[in-house]
Order: structure tokens, then C-alpha cells, then sequence
């Protein structure tokens, strides 16, 4: 039996996504024995992080200000607001330098077989965002799995209904995609959401 | 270990699994609803992850006995099954009824071509009420839920005319006035499958709504809060 100050450790390291009972127990051991001052550095990370990050008042991404750097930049424009499910989402789209818009992060998508519904994820604040009159497009980014698109469609609905223009994000052949080496689910899905030349 | 291949199969609910898997919830033809584990399909590389969507038609092929399969491939079959908007709300709410009223690895292959035939329906305009209550009602006779609905619990022809209330586990009585009651014509529309009346189609609702609340017990249906939601938009 672990003395219960590991055993907390470990069951608190298994409540990370993707982290089993053996795979917590390993990291709970190299931390102690091989990595101490690593684990040190983890603790005071994790400590700060608590403590300082809030959700972006504006966003709702992750901020140490009550508004974010991004949603503080006047370069951007605030008339574009593009909603995305992760943090991660946001980066890989300001990795493209193509969008110049604010975003909304959601922090999830509906997942209505596990109970996670409109109220769960932060519906109501994004509709409290994009009111704010200077918003006029909301492009929706959520995944292309079944539950990104039924956030898309539930989200899409409730901005409509409140007069703004929404779009979604096109799917498809990837850039460089030959049709040869495409799936035939993606092929399907470009033929359907083809559009006039 | 006997190993089943390419049969017919659609997912209906996915979860993460250990590091790098999926555990998936399918609805196949042969064999009913089983679990299976995706290895690896969480990897970026993987060529399962894309595939395993809800509401496309797959050949599904496994082996293991017991508890969890393994999944070993899986094939897009084709087809124009295109699950958007309100549609595919509807369709979650299919795959909800089906995870939690039947029985994992049970046959039920009348069912899995009605399953089949109301994605179809779903996919195409029109209001999808009329496809949602044709599945309630198929899904409930084939677990042995739903009784007759074009005669009584004593075996009466029912008459158009007649008003009638529900027995659980017997079938159709005469109303005593006291239940809630359905007319004979709709309860003879539902048995026909012809929903064109909206007071059939607002009756087998709550004749529906009623037998899946009973069967259910206490668990909650998600899906149908989120469809209330969206219609009070
Ligand atoms: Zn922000």
C-alpha cells in the first residue's frame, strides 16, 4: 500500500486525460526519485496558474488580465468574431496569420450523449459577446466530428435568431489534396458543400 | 477467438480509451449493440478516427469475445447520409434511445433496418416528428414494450371512434375516463404509420413519450432537453 500522501498523488496525476493508473504511478515516481526539482517547478506552475489565470472577460481563453492580449489588440478587427471549441483551436488558426478577427473559445462542444448540454458549455456568454453591437460575422470553427457540428448548429441558431450573420467554416480536400489519396467520407463532403464558380 | 468482418454497422457513441484509444459504442445488423475498442484511432495518423463518425454507414470488422471487441477495421460504405442542423440533434436522439433501452449484444436486425431507414429520412427535408415517432414505436415492439395498437388487450378490433388508455405490459383497455386516453384513430394511424393527422402525430407523442419515460426508469434522456431547447428558440 502507498503511504496516502503518494496515493493522492497518483490518483491526482490518473485525473489527467489520457493518464492510467500505472502511467500516473510512473510519473508519480520519477517526479519523487529521479526529478525533484522538476516536481518543485510543476507544484509552483500549477500554484500560479490557479491563482492568476481567469477567463478572458471577452473571450473567455485563458488571461491574467481581465481582457486578454489579443482581444486588448486594436489591430485586430473587432467586426469578425470566430468561435473555436479549445484553446488549442485558437492557436492553430493565429498560426495561419490569415484571420485578423477576435475569437471565443468554448471551452468544449455539446455532447449531448454525455449529458453536456447548452448550459455546460459557454453558450450564453458567447451570445452576451457577440451582441455587443460591433460584431457583425460570426464564423463557427468547431470540429467536424458530430458533436462540433451540433454546437455549430445550436450555436448558429441562437445568433440568428438574434439578427447576426453566421458562417461556418468550409470542409473538404485538404490544400494539395489529390482526389486519389482522399478518403471517401471527405470526397462526399466537399461534393455536398460545393460551391458556384 | 472468432472474428466477425465487414458487418454492416453504424457507431453511436464514442468515448477516449487509455492513451491513444477509442471506445466505441456501435449499433450492428447481425449482432445488436456492442463495444469496441478502437486502438490507437486517438493517434494523429489514424486512419479510424476519421471514420468512425455517428450516422455514416460502416462494415465493421472484430474479434474478442466478451465484455470489449477489438476493432480491427473499419470501412465507409457510401451513400448520401448527410446529418446537419436539427437533423442531426434527431439522430443523437436515435442513438440515445438505442444505447439506453437495449440490451448490449442482442440481435435486432428488423430494427437496425429501421434504424437505417430513419437516417435516411432524417437526411432529406420535411419535419422529422413523423420519422422520430415511427422509430419510438418500432424500437418499443421489437423489445416487447408496445402491445398492439390496432387492437385491445382483449382483443377487440379498435374503432376510430373509441377513446382508449394504456396498460403497461397488457396493451390497449377501454378509458374508464380516470387515464390518460388516446383516440382510436390514432392509435390506428400509428399502427398504419400514416402521421399525416397532426393529432395523431401529438398523440403518439405522449403515447411515446409515456412507454419510453416507463421503460426507462429514472435514466434521463439528454437529447430530448437539448431538441425542447432548440424548439423554444
Ligand atoms: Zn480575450
Amino acid at each position: 500500500m502507498h503511504p496516502p500522501t503518494l496515493a493522492a498523488l497518483i490518483e491526482a496525476l490518473h485525473a489527467l486525460p489520457g493518464v492510467g493508473p500505472k502511467s500516473a504511478a510512473r510519473m508519480a515516481y520519477h517526479l519523487l526519485q529521479r526529478d525533484r526539482a522538476g516536481a518543485a517547478r510543476l507544484a509552483e506552475a500549477l500554484t500560479a496558474a490557479l491563482e492568476r489565470l481567469r477567463p478572458c472577460e471577452r473571450c473567455n481563453n485563458f488571461s491574467e488580465t481581465p481582457v486578454c492580449s489579443l482581444c486588448a489588440n486594436p489591430r485586430r478587427d473587432p467586426r469578425q468574431l470566430c468561435v473555436v471549441e479549445m484553446p488549442v483551436d485558437l492557436n492553430r488558426f493565429e498560426e495561419t496569420h490569415a484571420y485578423s478577427g477576435l475569437y471565443f473559445v468554448l471551452m468544449g462542444h455539446l455532447s449531448p450523449l454525455d449529458g453536456i448540454g447548452p448550459r455546460q458549455i459557454g453558450l450564453e456568454r458567447l451570445l452576451a459577446r457577440a451582441c455587443d453591437g460591433v460584431t457583425e460575422e460570426v464564423i463557427l470553427a468547431t470540429n467536424f466530428t458530430v458533436e462540433g457540428e451540433a454546437t455549430a448548429h445550436y450555436a448558429g441558431e441562437l445568433l440568428k435568431a438574434r439578427g447576426l450573420k453566421v458562417t461556418r467554416m468550409a470542409r473538404g480536400v485538404p490544400a494539395g489534396g489529390e482526389l486519389e489519396y482522399v478518403d471517401g467520407l471527405t470526397i462526399a463532403q466537399a461534393y455536398l458543400d460545393r460551391r458556384p464558380l | 477467438m472468432r472474428g466477425i468482418n465487414n458487418e454492416p454497422a453504424y457507431v453511436l457513441h464514442s468515448h477516449p480509451w487509455k492513451e491513444s484509444s477509442l471506445v466505441v459504442e456501435a449499433f450492428t445488423r447481425g449482432h445488436g449493440r456492442i463495444g469496441l475498442v478502437a486502438r490507437g484511432a486517438r493517434r494523429v495518423h489514424s486512419t479510424l478516427r476519421s471514420r468512425l463518425l455517428a450516422f455514416q454507414p460502416l462494415a465493421l470488422s472484430w474479434f474478442g469475445k466478451g465484455g470489449l471487441k477489438t476493432l480491427h477495421a473499419a470501412e465507409w460504405l457510401g451513400g448520401r447520409l448527410d446529418l446537419s442542423g436539427r437533423a442531426l440533434i434527431c439522430g443523437f436522439y436515435l442513438n440515445e434511445l438505442i444505447l439506453k433501452l437495449l440490451a448490449p449484444e442482442d440481435p435486432h436486425e428488423a430494427l437496425f433496418v429501421r434504424y437505417e431507414e430513419a437516417l435516411q429520412a432524417l437526411s432529406g427535408a420535411g419535419d422529422p416528428q413523423p420519422i422520430l415517432r415511427r422509430f419510438e414505436l418500432a424500437l418499443l415492439s421489437e423489445l416487447g414494450y408496445a402491445q398492439t395498437l390496432d387492437r385491445t388487450a382483449e382483443g377487440e378490433a379498435v374503432l376510430p371512434g373509441g377513446r382508449y388508455g394504456y396498460a403497461f405490459g397488457l396493451g390497449l383497455v377501454h378509458a374508464n375516463g380516470h387515464e390518460t386516453s388516446f383516440s382510436g384513430k390514432a392509435l390506428l394511424d400509428m399502427a398504419a404509420g400514416d402521421y399525416s393527422d397532426p393529432r395523431t402525430l401529438a398523440e403518439s407523442k405522449l403515447l411515446m413519450r409515456t412507454l419510453i419515460n416507463h421503460y426507462l426508469g429514472d435514466k434521463p434522456l439528454y437529447t430530448r432537453q437539448l431538441l425542447l431547447d432548440l424548439q423554444a428558440l
